[in-house]
């Protein structure tokens, strides 16, 4: 068994990782950078060892100095966490060939899925739905207009070479076909030099479902039901939930199957996820491979909260060469969980990240609320890192009301002293789309999900003058003050 | 006899007055009935208006004070009535400089360009996040003071619009 384990990343999913060791009675090692000194997950750990200075590159991207930290304090097994090294085959590979366990996949399966182009083979053999769609080796417009029907409409005629919108056309029926071949090449060559061209299939309005996978050394291989994070802003997500709406059992049964497979293809073992598009509702609905992520997911608490399973425990059991913990037939989806990302960020200017010192922090404490924060009072939100400050976990017996117990969350959920996203994400909750379970993953790009701008309650005002007023008065009638105003100890912020 | 004092708290354009009355009670804007605030812990207060009750949570200083209440946070600014407020400390979404330290990922204009308010003139990556940064105004790309890959700080300009 695994006796001491280093986790090599910070916030809260670090101390997810501690608390799971600290239940198997397992040691912990955390490691910093010069900007998180002193860090809730520093803090939360039985040893810590300083790595670099703050830029990620040298220090949490290290994996040397990571290495270095886990031969020094005696760590004989290294958790990756999300994020900086977890799906990075190459670090996996060195701690295996250091004879540290990395608690997640073998390095060959984070490299045979960390290509797009093979992994999309790889499941074109398992017999996994892909997105159908090709780059022609005759790249005339004869050639690509036979691969266009081949993979049906409407399609997207993309460049080869690169992303970003450029060389990118969407075409919808045969008649678009001529012209769109011909600008998509010119506007590729220009952008990347090069006009070869790919044909892909348009998923419409495509819903994000993933679906937990988990498999060990002995041949056990499970999943643990789907995850529906169709609520994403320019591709990050920003809330999860399970069982997804839009999901049948008939569905949940095959998206589990082709998930299963799809792991099982390439040798896989601990904890991944295969994510999917699914196009359409009901037991009709397709779904197309996307990608396997071959590490735990930021979401994976909702999951634990609909199964009743510790993912993170199971993670380390197996690393350890133990078997599964759970068969298939053992695994149930109790109720609903949704969970939701508060990050320092600003909706209102482009989410544009925000750094700063937490000058108040109160988190929710309620029933079927579970809160994974990597934030305290005090806490400064660095720019080097990840703006997600904490994810807030409803679970309830019907999706209504882990909606409502959500919204309740969020609405005590107090940071002050940075623009957040709780006030955006009690909009998004409460709005009528994602209510209706009716929301895809352009919802909020295309400003579907208009928000109006807060408005606070005028009682918000009047406190905020009070506070000036108490805090005046206590400074010039008592040294003892009966309402310390935080500003006082922050001296040298303000300049 | 102590007189009532008397507050404007600005939340971006919009400014409300708020007095604080000689009974302690407070008035707010053109609220009917005042206000009754309650310290219950640091930063924390239950203000009550007649049968309804808001736990309020409140941090910072007067020129940059954060409240949030029900869900809803917003930094106002708080001055005694008569005072011209201290210049705000707001972030500079569309400027010319980086908002926050970042690199340079693209550069969409070069020298001699014609651009219009609103064009993304380069992008930046900062926090995993994308930033474009946007022409303030309409203008002709007068300099370009970076590169693609290179690591940029708040303040300087980073484009010239002449």
């Amino acid at each position: 068994m695994i006796r001491s384990v280093l986790v090599a990343n910070r916030g809260e999913i670090a101390i997810r990782i501690f608390r799971a060791c600290d239940e198997l009675g397992i040691a912990t090692v955390a490691v910093y950078s010069d900007a998180d000194a002193g860090a809730p997950h520093v803090l939360a750990a039985g040893h810590a060892v300083r790595i670099g200075p703050a830029p990620p590159a040298e220090s949490y991207l290290s994996a040397g100095r990571i290495l270095e930290a886990a031969r020094s304090t005696g760590a004989d097994a290294i958790h990756p966490g999300y994020g900086f090294l977890a799906e990075n085959a190459d670090f996996a590979a060195a701690c295996e060939s250091a004879g540290i366990t990395f608690i997640g996949p073998p390095s060959a399966a984070i490299a045979a899925m960390g290509s797009k182009i093979s992994a999309r083979r790889l499941m074109e053999r398992a017999g996994v739905p892909v997105v159908p769609g090709e780059t022609p080796a005759d790249q005339s417009d004869a050639s690509l207009e036979a691969a266009a029907r081949r993979a049906g409409f409407p399609l997207l005629i993309k460049a080869s070479a690169g992303g970003g919108g450029k060389g990118m056309r969407i075409v919808r029926g045969d008649d678009e076909l001529a012209a769109a071949i011909p600008g998509a090449r010119h506007e590729a060559k220009g952008a990347f030099g090069d006009g070869t061209l790919y044909v892909e299939r348009l998923v419409r309005r495509p819903r994000h479902v993933e679906v937990q996978v988990f498999a060990d050394a002995h041949g056990g291989a499970v999943h643990l039901f789907e995850r529906d994070c169709s609520v994403q802003r320019r591709h990050q997500k920003v809330i999860e939930e399970s069982p997804s709406p839009a999901v049948t059992p008939a569905l949940r049964a095959r998206m589990g199957e082709a998930s299963v497979a799809a792991a099982t293809a390439v040798g896989y073992r601990n904890a991944g996820t295969v994510e999917f598009l699914l196009e359409g509702v009901g037991d009709d609905a397709r779904f197309f491979f996307l990608e396997m992520n071959t590490r735990l997911q930021v979401e994976h608490p909702v999951t634990e909260a609909v199964t009743g399973a510790d993912l993170v425990q199971a993670q380390i059991r197996v690393a350890a060469g133990l078997r599964l913990p759970w068969a298939q037939t053992d695994l149930r989806q109790r109720g609903h969980a949704i969970e939701c990302r508060v990050y320092a960020e600003d909706p209102a200017a482009g989410y544009l990240p925000q750094a700063g010192r937490i000058l108040l922090y109160r988190q929710p404490e309620r029933p079927g609320v579970r809160v994974d924060a990597g934030v305290v009072e005090g806490s400064d939100v660095s720019v080097h890192y990840d703006p997600m400050m904490a994810k807030v976990i409803a679970h309830a017996e019907t999706r209504d009301a882990a909606i409502e117990r959500m919204l309740a969350a969020l609405s005590d959920f107090r940071i002050l002293g940075l623009p957040t996203n709780i006030g955006f994400l009690l909009a998004v909750v409460d709005s009528r789309a994602f209510r209706a379970g009716d929301v895809d993953t352009a919802y909020l790009d295309e400003g579907r999900g208009a928000l109006a701008a807060p408005s606070i309650p005028a009682a918000a005002l009047a406190a905020a003058v009070v506070h000036a007023d108490a805090c005046r008065a206590a400074a010039q009638s008592a040294p003892a003050e009966a309402f310390p105003d935080p500003w006082a100890s922050l001296a040298g912020w303000r300049g | 006899m102590a007189d009532s004092r008397r507050f404007i708290v600005r939340q971006g354009d919009a400014a409300t007055a708020v007095v604080v009355r000689t009974d302690g009670r407070i008035s707010v804007g053109d609220e009917s009935e005042a206000f009754t605030v309650l310290p219950i812990a640091a930063g924390d207060y239950l203000v009550t208006q007649g049968a309804h009750a808001w736990r309020v949570a409140v941090a910072g200083p007067p020129d940059a004070r954060w409240v949030s209440a029900r869900g809803t946070t917003v930094c106002v600014d708080v001055q005694p009535e008569g005072q011209s407020g201290a210049p705000r400390r707001v972030a500079a979404t569309g400027g010319l400089s980086a908002p926050m330290p970042g690199t340079v990922i693209e550069i969409a204009v070069a020298p001699g360009q014609r651009v219009q308010a609103g064009d993304v003139l380069l992008k930046l990556e900062a926090m995993k996040m994308e930033l474009p940064i946007r022409a303030p105004r309409d203008g002709v790309v007068s300099a370009v003071h970076c590169a693609p890959g290179q690591l940029v700080q708040p303040g300087p300009p980073l484009v010239e619009l002449a």
